[in-house]
């Protein structure tokens, strides 16, 4: 991991300064895509199995949020950054469920005016 | 100079407290940014369908010979199986409208063309992501080789989509209605596809530019690779964000 490398410091730029890069081979990133892949297809099955109501958008809204984990995660290196990077960008996710929340409220008010 | 890393010492100057390159936090930061937006699009579209009553259940079996039929004036004759399919009560079911597949007009094959769409986004993230490990080996020949596969993939996509747009164009949706419902849902439709359209061209023509530097050796003389690792956080962004479109438009 990248806490346990020896950084050279001196002469520090931060414009130009570039970490060593950090190479973990290509299995995770296969598994990754047959783990991808069945999902998908997990989502098509479900989708015609699984009667309509909310208990069916819940579960692929889920299975959405582990694809999108695995890709951030994975293929874009987060679990090698440090963790206060890991923090800074998905913490502040915590909005959008809030924005969720909050819309789901005043649609539901939308469903009583129009029906 | 010491490698002992106290808190102290991480914040007090003098290094990267993330022990990341300046480019490399920014577009993090830029596709934070970018997150913000498209959960503003996708959350406006759930607001809009969920004020909306599900569509009935409605079984069409797999390679049923189904058309969409209409009208010249832009009115909607419906088909034996589509009849009360449709209506502006409420939302259409995503499977009886994009059950469109090229080559095979007339057959139901309900999620078909847009589940390859989803394996060609991925598959062209997992090369994405090889020329990333390549350019952290140096390798230059296959930095080249995984990048053309990457940028091969992104014209693919929007092929795809350009070829369901059409499809949905010519069966009569508009920003300003459809025959298949409500209509927010085209209109949500074409805004939020469009959306990620754009950013998919981005991203291609971001990684042309990356592909064309990589073979007059730009990274081979700067020494490392770094910029593929930039270019390639925003392709797997647009990756991520497709799944998020897959789900709200298609699954749900």
């Amino acid at each position: 991991m990248s806490e346990h490398k020896q950084i050279n410091y001196d002469n520090y730029d931060p414009i130009t300064f570039v970490p060593e890069p950090d190479n973990h081979g290509t299995k995770a990133l296969w598994k990754t895509f047959v783990l991808l892949t069945v999902i998908t297809i997990v989502d098509i099955l479900l989708y015609f199995w699984l009667p309509t109501g909310m208990p069916k958008n819940i579960t692929f809204i889920v299975l959405g949020v582990v694809k999108a984990a695995f890709i951030v995660y994975v293929f874009m290196h987060m679990t090698y950054e440090k963790t206060p990077l890991k923090y800074s960008i998905v913490a502040p996710m915590i909005f959008v469920c809030y924005l969720i929340m909050l819309i789901l409220i005043e649609a539901d008010f939308w469903n009583f005016l129009n029906h | 100079m010491s490698n002992t890393i106290s808190t102290e010492k991480t914040w007090s100057g003098g290094r990267s407290p993330f022990n990341v390159s300046y480019g490399k936090l920014m577009m993090w930061i830029f596709l934070l940014s970018d997150a913000f937006t498209f959960s503003s699009l996708l959350v406006g579209y759930g607001a809009v369908r969920y004020s909306y009553p599900s569509p009935p259940e409605f079984k069409i079996e797999v390679f049923e010979n189904v058309h969409h039929m209409f009208e010249e004036q832009g009115g909607f004759i419906e088909t034996l199986q589509h009849q009360g399919i449709f209506s502006d009560a409420h939302w259409p079911s995503p499977d009886l409208v994009f059950n469109h597949f090229p080559f095979a007009h007339g057959v139901h094959l309900p999620l078909f063309f847009v589940s390859l769409m989803t394996f060609i986004l991925i598959f062209s993230s997992v090369t994405m992501v090889l020329a990333v490990e390549a350019g952290q080996r140096l390798a230059k020949r296959e930095v080249t080789k995984y990048m053309i596969y990457t940028i091969i993939g992104g014209f693919a996509f929007l092929g795809c989509q350009a070829w369901e747009w059409t499809m949905f164009i010519t069966e009569g949706a508009t920003l300003v209605g459809n025959p298949f419902g409500p209509w927010h849902f085209a209109a949500l439709f074409f805004l939020v596809t469009g959306f990620h359209g754009f950013h998919v061209f981005s991203g291609v023509v971001l990684n042309i530019v990356v592909l064309v530097n990589n073979l007059g050796g730009t990274y081979e003389r700067r020494g490392h690779y770094e910029m593929i690792e930039k270019a390639g956080l925003y392709w797997h962004f647009v990756d991520l964000v497709w799944v998020f479109v897959f789900t709200f438009f298609y699954l749900i």
